[in-house]
């Protein structure tokens, strides 16, 4: 069932490398959350009261809900347009996404170790290219934090695959890591988008070296 | 202790954040760095005990805090100057001393952390408090440069999470979990080979955001460009090292497994791109802020090469992170002088400094001759054991094209500062300049002062740390 | 020899029912179903007009594409009994012998001169270019997974029992449903009903046929349907006995009629320029069915 469950993450993936409008992104992050939060679930070995908690927290709550509506508010509030306005072409992003996706299982192929789930690891690191890959080819800067969050989620699945049982305490950490980082971007981008009249990484060239 | 120091701070800082009489802040501003010379010295007394479990004092966290102590004191009476200039409102004025204060406890910690996760969580609290500080002016240029150091240290912060992850799994194969540099060390040789390459590298990558170097060097130079200057001699300086450590404890445990070639190879590898890079812009740069912290970015370069060579290397190495911390933030101090003087970041609007402020031109001579490593400077010690290391690598041709490069740094850095010091603005307005108090620039001429002596007469305790840093170091 | 059967038993029907589900769907009562028969009746009685411009390329292509389609349908097995032909690697004949047909009507399309035509027929060579590499990692993780390399021994072999090949097989029936589309020039990627040449993909080709050329090829287009209807059924009836399979057969591609109906009620045609997108996304999904199916074999842990 998990391995079902990461194949769909892949998907969305995929999905997301040809979506043109941004509120598709918030959907497939939010989506994403959901899916992670299935898979830490089945997970499980034990259902301990503050695990579920602290899952719950993490996934469904702050990726599928706090971080979806906070991005959504933000679109609003700076009236960004809907269109995601790549650099490339839909085409080129969606053949990038499955080279990524092709060269990470090869990679992984070559790599022989118990302590690992493969699977797990394909998932981690495509989404992790994948969102770098986002970064670089979308021309808003909201894209950007969006494509933080895809790599926040590539490390949430290669912590898994890991499957050493990171104390609680680091666990903490990240999540308050995400939340103040997504928190402070998108406070950032609220003033950008009040100071400058467009919200795109070409208004963000100022600083120069003369 | 280090309990009660991070309590206090942290409770200082949040005072402060609070805070808008005047003299309350000052106070605590005070007390904040009488708890930090405080700290210092407990710390120096009680060197290699580790408390709270994830602290340690070792050498090279006791000499990069005391480093950080003696710039504190400084950056602190700088930053008062800078405030009551800018005649600073009260809310600008809490947030800036607040996020000082933050920043300067979060690096001390992150220097004496034993634990690399403890290290990651400071430095992610380093980039919180200094985006306030780059955001301080709330203009246009100061938004574009903190969301870029925000963002690209958010990316680089994740970068070493990941090599953490990947560290810890090479660790699984040693039947351990604890991810501590002894621990690390201790099973050095049974790491998993594959997942410790993969850590190096994402940790290396991450680190690399607030050391300077190639790939993640950007964002620094942009912060360091629109914080206030007293806050950028800390970025430029303290927070470099903080990137240094987190670097150099993990290469320690690198270098004692058989990767210990290819490490080399990586971090000399990225130091001399970025040696490469830092020529590039040094010689088509016009904005003096920039180009000191250029001049950063190359003496980091240097830095890492002398890490990549090994023997004297690493010696010199500690060292010179030590000596540039003091030239850089002294050079940082001086620069907001001489913004005040000419009211401009440009070179094409500066010039004939001697004239309008003659001390502050002094320090920004002798600031030239330290940063560019000529003998009476201590960095010219520390750069000569470099070279000497590169040379007995056998790496002749490397050395060769390092040296060139470095002369056109001089000769550009040279270039611009003998412009500034000395040939006039055509038509620049007399009338309103502002006389800057010689008194203002002591704390400059101690820490190049300093430098020097650290380098050319270096007390023998001093030498011992060192020595003890990296002692752990095979050959 | 049943497949045969059954597969020209759904062509009659196939297209009638997916034009009455569009009618039903827009509330009008709609044509017969056995009317798409009837017109391909009446236009087989008619002569034929060709172009003065035309080579004898134009008038072979109509015969080509029908028997292409003809020789596809025979290696189509149905669940225990094979297809009339089958070997192994049939189901790369299957791709080719329908490409063959395509290469036809395309270089028949360009015979005309007319520059509509040629559109039409660059976008058709475009669009199944993208297509097949879908179909053959599809059919080829199957095969791997099935270890056999014909079409009936690949279908006979499947077992499907775990979590993860329930979601191979929804994701291979997605894959071909949507080839099928693509190769029939039907909704997300081609409008049968557009009336303008310029936004025309299939229909732009056969403008200049007529009579009993456009018989065959309406008639090839119709059998086309039910053949990919029918690799569809394969994927779930297995060996199970006729008096089931039979039932299961026509239930499938009455269902599939209706979807496509339904789908081409409720959707608009992809912009052009996102076609080449969704139909390389096919791909990268086929993709993912082979990973899949490597993690089943456990030749990836």
């Amino acid at each position: 069932m998990i391995h079902v469950l990461l194949i769909i993450f892949l998907i969305t993936l995929f999905y997301m490398a040809i979506a043109n409008r941004l509120m598709t992104y918030i959907k497939v992050l939010a989506l994403q959350g959901v899916l992670l939060f299935f898979v830490v679930f089945i997970q499980l070995n034990e259902i301990n009261t503050l695990n579920l908690i602290l899952i719950l927290l993490e996934t469904i709550v702050f990726k599928s809900l706090a971080v979806p509506l906070f991005l959504g508010y933000l679109l609003k509030r700076n009236n960004i347009t809907r269109e995601a306005e790549p650099f490339l072409p839909n085409f080129v992003s969606l053949v990038i996404t499955t080279c990524i996706v092709v060269i990470t299982i090869l990679i992984s192929n070559t790599i022989i170790d118990d302590h690992l789930d493969k699977i797990f690891f394909v998932v981690a690191l495509s989404t992790l290219f994948f969102g770098l890959y986002l970064i670089a080819t979308r021309r808003k800067i909201i894209t950007h934090v969006m494509g933080y969050m895809v790599i926040e989620n590539g490390v949430f699945v290669l912590s898994l695959a890991i499957g050493n049982e990171m104390p609680m305490l680091v666990n903490l950490g990240i999540m308050l890591d995400i939340f103040a980082s997504v928190l402070i971007l998108g406070i950032f981008l609220n003033k950008i988008g009040d100071v400058f009249k467009d919200v795109d990484v070409d208004q963000l060239s100022n600083l120069k070296d003369y | 202790m280090i309990g009660i120091y991070l309590l206090g701070s942290f409770a200082i800082a949040l005072s402060l954040f609070f805070s808008r009489n005047k003299l309350l802040v000052y106070t605590l501003l005070g007390l904040s760095l009488l708890v930090q010379a405080l700290f210092t010295i407990y710390a120096g007394f009680h060197a290699g005990e580790i408390e709270l479990i994830y602290f340690t004092y070792d050498s090279l966290g006791m000499i990069l805090l005391v480093t950080l102590s003696i710039i504190a004191i400084p950056a602190a009476i700088h930053s008062y100057i800078y405030i009551e200039n800018h005649k600073e409102n009260p809310q600008a004025r809490a947030i800036y001393l607040s996020s000082l204060v933050l920043l300067i406890t979060a690096i001390s910690a992150g220097y004496l952390s034993n634990h690399i996760a403890v290290t990651w969580i400071f430095t992610e609290i380093t980039t919180l408090s200094a985006s306030a500080l780059i955001y301080h002016h709330r203009n246009k240029l100061a938004l574009e440069g903190t969301w870029k150091y925000v963002f690209i240290c958010a990316i680089s912060i994740t970068f070493i999470f990941i090599g953490i992850l990947f560290l810890s799994l090479s660790l699984q194969h040693t039947g351990s979990d604890d991810l501590s540099f002894k621990n690390l060390l201790a099973r050095s040789n049974e790491l998993n080979p594959v997942w410790l390459r993969m850590a190096f590298l994402f940790i290396f990558t991450g680190f690399t955001a607030k050391l300077g170097l190639v790939p993640m060097f950007t964002a620094g130079i942009d912060a360091k460009d629109t914080a206030p200057a007293p806050a950028g001699a800390l970025l430029a300086s303290v927070l470099m090292n903080l990137g240094f450590v987190g670097i150099f404890r993990f290469y320690i445990v690198v270098a004692n497994t058989p990767l210990l070639h290819w490490a080399q190879l990586v971090v000399g590898s990225a130091a001399f791109l970025s040696l490469f890079v830092a020529t590039v812009y040094m010689l088509k740069v016009k904005n003096i802020k920039r180009m000191f912290a250029y001049s950063g970015i190359e003496h980091m370069g240097i830095v890492m090469l002398g890490v990549a060579a090994g023997g004297i290397g690493y010696y010199a190495a500690v060292l010179h992170v030590v000596l540039h911390a003091f030239v850089k933030s002294s050079l940082f101090f001086q620069f907001n002088q001489l913004y005040r003087v000419f009211q401009n970041k440009s070179i094409y609007h500066i010039g004939n400094y001697f004239k309008y402020n003659a001390t502050g031109a002094m320090v920004l001579l002798l600031g030239f001759i330290s940063t560019t490593a000529m003998p009476p400077s201590g960095l010219f010690v520390s750069e000569f054991l470099i070279f000497k290391s590169i040379f007995d690598t056998g790496h002749i041709l490397l050395l060769v094209v390092v040296l060139l490069l470095l002369t056109m740094i001089i000769w550009s850095f040279g270039k611009n500062i003998f412009k500034i010091l000395f040939i006039p603005v055509p038509d620049f307005d007399e009338q309103n300049i502002e006389i800057i108090k010689p008194w203002e620039s002591v704390s400059q001429f101690l820490l190049l002062a300093t430098a020097v002596y650290l380098g050319l007469n270096p007390p023998p305790f001093f030498v011992q740390l060192l020595n003890d840093s990296v002692s752990l170091l095979p050959g | 020899m049943l497949s045969v059967v059954l597969i020209i038993i759904a062509a009659i029907f196939f297209t009638g029912i997916i034009i009455r589900t569009k009618s039903l769907a827009s509330g009008r009562k709609g044509p017969g179903i056995l009317q798409p028969v009837h017109d391909v009746i009446r236009l087989f009685r008619k002569g034929v007009v060709y172009s003065e411009t035309t080579s004898f390329i134009f008038q072979l292509a109509p015969s080509v594409y029908f028997a292409s389609i003809i020789m596809a349908m025979l290696v189509v097995p149905f669940g225990r009994s094979g297809g009339v032909l089958g070997f192994n690697g049939d189901f790369i004949f299957f791709a080719y012998v329908l490409a063959l047909g395509k290469f036809f009507s395309i270089i028949a399309a360009m015979d005309t001169g007319s520059s509509f035509e040629g559109m039409g027929a660059s976008r058709e060579a475009l669009y199944s270019m993208f297509a097949e590499p879908a179909f053959f990692i599809l059919m080829g993780s199957l095969a791997l997974l099935s270890g056999h390399t014909s079409f009936q021994e690949i279908f006979a072999a499947l077992h499907i029992g775990s979590q993860i090949s329930y979601a191979l097989a929804a994701l291979a029936t997605f894959v071909l449903l949507m080839i099928s589309m693509i190769e029939n020039s039907r909704m997300p990627v081609d409008d049968p009903k557009t009336h303008l040449e310029l936004t025309m993909i299939h229909e732009v080709m056969i403008l200049d046929n007529s009579g009993f050329d456009l018989g065959l090829i309406l008639t090839g287009g119709y059998l086309k349907f039910a053949i990919y209807g029918a690799l569809i059924v394969n994927l779930f009836i297995g060996v199970i006995p006729y008096e089931y399979a039979i039932p299961a057969f026509f239930g499938i591609q009455f269902l599939m009629a209706v979807t496509i109906g339904l789908i081409e009620s409720f959707m608009a045609r992809f912009r052009m320029s996102h076609n080449p997108q969704f139909i390389v996304a096919l791909t990268s999904v086929s993709l993912l069915i082979f990973f899949g199916v490597l993690l089943i074999l456990q030749k990836f842990m």
